[in-house]
């Protein structure tokens, strides 16, 4: 699955790393800009490049929810869980994105364009609730918020 | 639990004093607090501190109170230091701990009822301990119901003989962290994160490494459960007794769990012996018991009656050995009488056979070795000299350099692989490997040098000259050594065995600069044709690297009681202590012609040898050439099989002798330290069968020539024996170590291995059902170059054909082998891979082809 | 003198007395029962023959964790585990000893599972004591029984303690 370039990319990383395992990490982020997602066979390809058993870089691989391990939808929408968006509703939230989106977490819409996934705190409590979606923070969430951001992720797609 | 750390003999350490408990205790610097407090015999309750791995403080367990330190400190993570003042039993630590059970408990099922843990479960133990029987956590606990489920319980078989349930997981981590760490294997690992951590298998893998069942054994929890244990019987029915594993050489300490009402064994755990296992077995130890219940076992005599074998009683069957053999006596002497016996039987069996066949018969025909070519008839000096070395397991840990010479350590000696990696991981041990093919020790090796098949004693040549000749070491007699070797130059050596100098010359550095080094030699040396010329290598080598004077070599030998056998004298002609203590204990030794295994067989064919007791061996199955074996038994007018299961020897046989297995009485074992180790009696002879010693005897009496006037005479005789020095003297000059070669043959191109199966060990294994659920069947394992040559792939039926027979067998494509090798495992009698070998060639050469249906 | 006319009077008046008594009891229903044509209900938290229950689907209570055998002070208890089709964990052989029981009823309490209860049944002689060994199909009832006394106990036992209700 991996292209060329990115198994030079993931070989130049790795040499700068005495240790092999500590190469697991940037050979999985390369990866996943590679293909939007990991899996298990990627995991035994990175394996065979820095000649790390596969069976570690699953671990780390699943360690981090910042990987998806599935195909995701073009806007993969991470909502925070954790105390203190939960504090302030994430649960409601992640019910309300639910019911707009007609899927369930973990689930991508028909129209491939959205991946609901809840994650561990994301580090902006002082702005809870909150969401990534992609590489961008979405904060202080209300329900006509999360409207408005999804009318203008579908109007851009 | 049970595992106390001895309390460690004061050291040159530095050391620290600490006061634990109101206890003054002083202990090595680097020491955790956790030991020092297990060195007072206070018990600090942990999950996921394992003795034998690194601390990683995951399950919060062991917390401990530590003046001056704010918190509860975790005391299997926190390094011991001098003043400390701690309290393992105050309050706030019995709080502390009380919220760890609470909180490992959160996710926990209670499902304990259906749970095989319950009754050992460590979670069980500490949460009764700590009187927790309420929690706070009100909200549905954590389940996992994925596909693979294959019940409601949601266990999911993970491997052949591992069943998971990862909701009862606590995430302590000691599987995947024995698996990798102490067993280096990856097959098993920790996923996800946080609430739904989960241990699997590894992608796409079974949990199916050789070392598999300790991981069920080490589990706190019932997250990992042996599928042998399942739901059989609840551990309080069972009663323990201590046993060893008469499958390795090592002796592995092992404990039996069987019910005395059903007379059953039901499982086999370890009994931590830190100077031979580690508490480590293999899967050949642990599911060895299964042998002792397989359903073919012999449960009566049986004589040849009109070409049949039928059965009869132990008195007929008796009656006749001894008429038939005192006839033979009588009609041709004593010298027609012959004995082969199984080195692992126990030390009464073996002896009581020696005095059988020595004093009562008179006869010198006496062999233990039944799988070894046996060929030279010159006397094996330096190879009784290697084999004689003392050995000590866990001097591998300190050693700065472990070379293991001729010698697959996984298949052969698995309790001393896992010591080598041991050292390769906790200590700062080079490893270098020497063999005719790659190993699966390679990983740990700092080097792994690949000769050419048949040129053992060449490889350790070049290494020597190499040292000469780069001044690594001096040496003033260099001309002899060169003498010795036979070859000018190392480059020369080099050449003929294929190997790199630039390889050579780093292990000669690593082993003459080394503080200590371990030198071990396995079967493929003892089995080879030319084992005393590379006996004389090693024995060379020793002397220009001075192994024995820093360290420890030698060969090791091949079965749990192959030392036993030499001390007792079984060898056709023993060292002379042990003679003239024979001839002491006995008034007489004879003085006849001594004949190995295979002049034994010679002589069968010329009919010079008529009468042949066998016990617990199968040379059909084993002898490096089964139709010579087989044809020569078959010339014998009287053979006695004395066997646990119906053999490829036993159909031979006029009379076939039931024999009990190990479990069934109480035997003395000699490791391959020469440690003397005790199976106990776990259950009753099974059947009509009887142990050895008490056939022996029996066949004594029956000769009208008692073993021994008391009963405790056997034990005196044996302890006697055990006590002199068989130790020969490894020789002060360079000699002579030229072994012959075989002449080549462009018909057969691939030299054959033989050897055993990484979960089998010789020809008893493959009637345990959770051994042969592993490896059911015999393979050929070829590397992926060899098997595009000729088109084959994984799992294709594949002909070997040899110059004297032809097998049958599926494929399996391995990346550790070289192009010109191929491996066969000889444990399966379904595939008769002996009948390949032929007994005068040093390396057994085939060529393969692909079936084509 | 007191003494003779107490003994007089005695005999005179408690003869009549006693008969009195006897008389009453002529036209009162008898204690006694014409068993066995006439049996008696037990109490309710009588400890007679032990049956094993099943959940509402009609599977088996009992998992065979050996709970009861290791409760038992009279050992009578036998059990060997295997697992059913569904991977569940049941008993293949259970087995007690009516002889040996002495109807302690340490059983019942020590189930986990709610499987093993001392029902009302006390009529089992029998004529050799091999049928005194009461196997698994013999003790295991068709469908719930609706009238176990021991449920409603263990369900009030566990609201107090705050035990949630096991779930199927």
């Amino acid at each position: 699955m991996l292209a060329e370039e990115s198994i030079a990319l993931i070989k130049e990383k790795a040499a700068k790393y005495p240790e092999r395992k500590s190469a697991i990490l940037p050979a999985l982020t390369v990866a996943y800009r590679q293909v939007g997602h990991l899996n298990d066979e990627l995991y035994s390809e990175i394996s065979e490049i820095i000649r790390v058993p596969a069976v570690e870089i699953a671990e780390a691989a699943t360690f981090y929810t910042m990987f998806p391990k599935h195909p995701v939808g073009k806007y993969l929408i991470q909502v925070c869980h954790n105390i203190s968006c939960a504090l302030l509703g994430a649960d409601s939230l992640i019910g309300y994105l639910e019911e707009k989106l007609e899927i369930k977490k973990g689930e991508t819409t028909s129209d491939n364009l959205f991946t609901l996934v809840t994650v561990e705190c994301l580090g902006s409590c002082c702005t809870a609730p909150m969401m990534q979606i992609n590489q961008d923070y979405y904060e202080n969430l209300t329900r006509e918020r999360v409207d408005e951001i999804l009318e203008e992720l579908r109007t851009r797609a | 639990m049970a595992e106390a750390v001895t309390k460690k003999a004061p050291s040159n350490k530095a050391t620290v004093t600490l006061t634990i408990d109101g206890r003054s205790v002083t202990v090595d610097k680097g020491t955790t607090v956790l030991e020092a407090a297990r060195s007072l015999g206070i018990h600090v309750p942990t999950f996921c501190w394992h003795p034998k791995l690194k601390s990683v403080g995951s399950c919060r367990m062991c917390y401990v109170e530590i003046e001056k330190m704010p918190k509860l400190q975790v005391s299997c993570a926190t390094e011991a230091m001098d003043g400390m003042v701690v309290a393992t039993d105050s309050d706030l630590v019995k709080q502390g701990r009380r919220a760890v059970i609470e909180f490992i408990l959160m996710n926990h099922p209670l499902d304990c009822p259906t749970c095989d843990q319950g009754g050992e479960c460590q979670l069980q133990d500490l949460t009764f301990a700590h009187a927790i029987d309420d929690s706070r956590f009100a909200f549905q606990k954590e389940r996992f119901v994925e596909d693979g489920s294959v019940s409601t319980f949601d266990d999911v078989q993970i491997g052949p003989e591992i069943m998971l349930n990862r909701n009862r997981c606590i995430q302590c981590y000691k599987c995947v962290r024995a698996n990798k760490e102490a067993f280096g294997e990856f097959d098993l690992g920790a996923f996800e994160r946080g609430n739904i951590t989960e241990i699997n298998a590894a992608p796409g893998r079974q949990v199916d490494n050789p070392f598999s069942g300790n991981l069920a054994e080490i589990c706190p929890v019932g997250a990992l459960t042996g599928m042998d244990w399942r739901y059989k019987i609840r551990v309080w029915l069972t009663k323990t007794v201590s046993s060893i594993c008469p499958f390795t050489a090592s002796g592995v300490n092992t404990l039996m769990y069987m019910d005395e009402t059903k007379n059953r064994i039901y499982r086999t755990t370890s009994r931590r012996n830190d100077e031979i296992d580690d508490g480590w077995l293999s899967n050949v130890s642990r599911y060895a018991y299964q042998v002792v219940h397989a359903d073919d076992r012999l449960l009566t005599p049986f004589i040849r009656r009109d070409g049949k074998q039928v059965e009869a009683t132990w008195d007929e069957a008796l009656d006749l050995i001894a008429k038939r053999l005192s006839d033979i006596q009588d009609q041709k002497g004593c010298v027609c009488i012959g004995g082969l016996v199984s080195p692992r039987l126990d030390n009464a069996t073996l002896y009581g056979f020696n005095k059988l066949m020595r004093h009562v018969i008179g006869t010198n025909n006496v062999d233990y070795r039944t799988e070894y070519r046996m060929l030279p008839q010159t006397p094996e000096d330096h190879y009784q000299a290697a084999c004689s070395q003392p050995i000590r397991i866990s001097d591998v840990d300190d050693s700065d350099v472990i070379v293991v010479f001729g010698s697959d350590m996984l298949k052969e000696h698995p309790n001393l692989y896992l010591r080598i990696r041991k050292a390769f991981n906790f200590g700062a041990a080079r490893i270098f490997i020497l063999n005719p093919y790659s190993t699966k020790a390679s990983d740990v090796a700092e080097l792994e040098m690949v000769y050419h098949a048949g040129m053992d004693e060449v490889a350790l040549g070049a290494v020597c000259l190499t040292a000469v000749e780069k001044g690594i070491v001096s040496s003033d007699e260099t001309d002899r050594l060169r003498e010795a070797i036979a070859f000018d130059s190392a480059s020369a050596a080099a050449l003929a065995c294929g190997l790199e100098p630039d390889h050579l010359e780093l292990m000669a550095r690593a082993m003459a600069e080394a503080r200590k080094v371990t030198f071990l030699a396995g079967e493929i040396i003892s089995r080879s044709r030319e084992r005393e010329p590379i006996a004389a290598a090693i024995c060379n080598l020793n002397r220009l690297f001075s192994i024995n004077t820093k360290g420890q070599f030698g060969i090791l030998p091949g079965h749990s009681n192959s030392r036993g056998a030499h001390h007792l004298g079984l060898a056709p002609d023993p060292p002379a202590s042990i003679k003239a203590k024979l001839r002491s204990l006995w008034g007489q030794y004879p003085d006849t012609e001594t004949n190995t295994t295979d002049s034994m067989m010679v002589q069968m064919r010329k009919e010079e040898i008529d009468g042949l007791i066998i016990m617990g061996a199968n040379p059909v199955m084993l002898y490096p050439d089964r139709a010579f074996a087989r044809e020569s038994l078959e010339k014998l007018d009287f053979l006695v099989v004395s066997d646990l299961f119906e053999t490829e020897t036993t159909e031979l046989a006029d009379v076939v002798l039931p024999l009990s297995s190990w479990a069934e009485y109480t035997g003395d074992y000699v490791n391959l330290e020469g440690r003397v180790q005790t199976a106990s009696k776990a259950i009753h002879p099974i059947g009509d069968s009887r142990p050895g010693y008490a056939i022996v005897e029996a066949i004594a009496d029956r000769l009208e020539n008692t073993l021994y006037t008391a009963e405790d005479y056997r034990r005196d005789e044996i302890d006697t024996m055990l006590e002199v020095d068989t130790a020969c003297p490894v020789p002060n000059l360079y000699v002579p170590s030229k072994g012959g070669q075989d002449e080549d043959d462009a018909e057969y191109p691939i030299a054959l291995m033989i050897g055993d199966d990484p979960h089998h060990r010789g020809h008893y294994t493959e009637k345990s059902a959770s051994l042969t659920s592993h490896v059911g069947e015999a393979y050929l394992e070829l590397s992926p170059d060899l098997a595009a040559g000729h088109e084959i792939k994984e799992g294709d039926s594949v002909r070997i054909e040899s110059p004297v027979g032809k097998v049958v067998l599926p494929a399996r494509i391995s990346e550790h082998i070289r192009n010109d090798i191929v491996f066969v495992p000889r444990n399966f009698p379904s595939a008769p891979v002996t009948s390949l070998l032929m007994r005068k060639r040093r390396i057994d050469r085939v060529r393969i082809s692909k079936v084509v249906r | 003198m007191n003494v003779v006319l107490r003994a007089i009077g005695n005999v005179f008046w408690s003869m009549p007395k006693g008969l009195a008594v006897t008389f009453k009891h002529l036209f009162k229903k008898p204690v006694t029962l014409d068993y066995p044509h006439q049996k008696k209900p037990m109490s309710p938290r009588y400890r007679g023959l032990h049956y094993l229950e099943r959940y509402d689907d009609g599977s088996e209570r009992c998992v065979c964790c050996g709970l009861c055998a290791a409760a038992c002070p009279a050992d009578c208890i036998y059990m060997e585990p295997e697992e059913n089709e569904k991977g569940e964990r049941r008993a293949r052989i259970y087995e007690i000893n009516m002889l040996r029981c002495i109807f302690c009823g340490y059983c019942e309490e020590a189930c986990p599972e709610e499987a093993i209860f001392l029902g009302r049944e006390y009529e089992f002689s029998d004529y050799d004591r091999d049928s005194f060994i009461y196997t698994k199909v013999q003790m295991l009832v068709t469908s719930p029984r609706k009238d176990n006394p021991f449920k409603w106990i263990i369900r009030k036992v566990r609201r107090v303690y705050g035990v949630p209700e096991p779930s199927l």
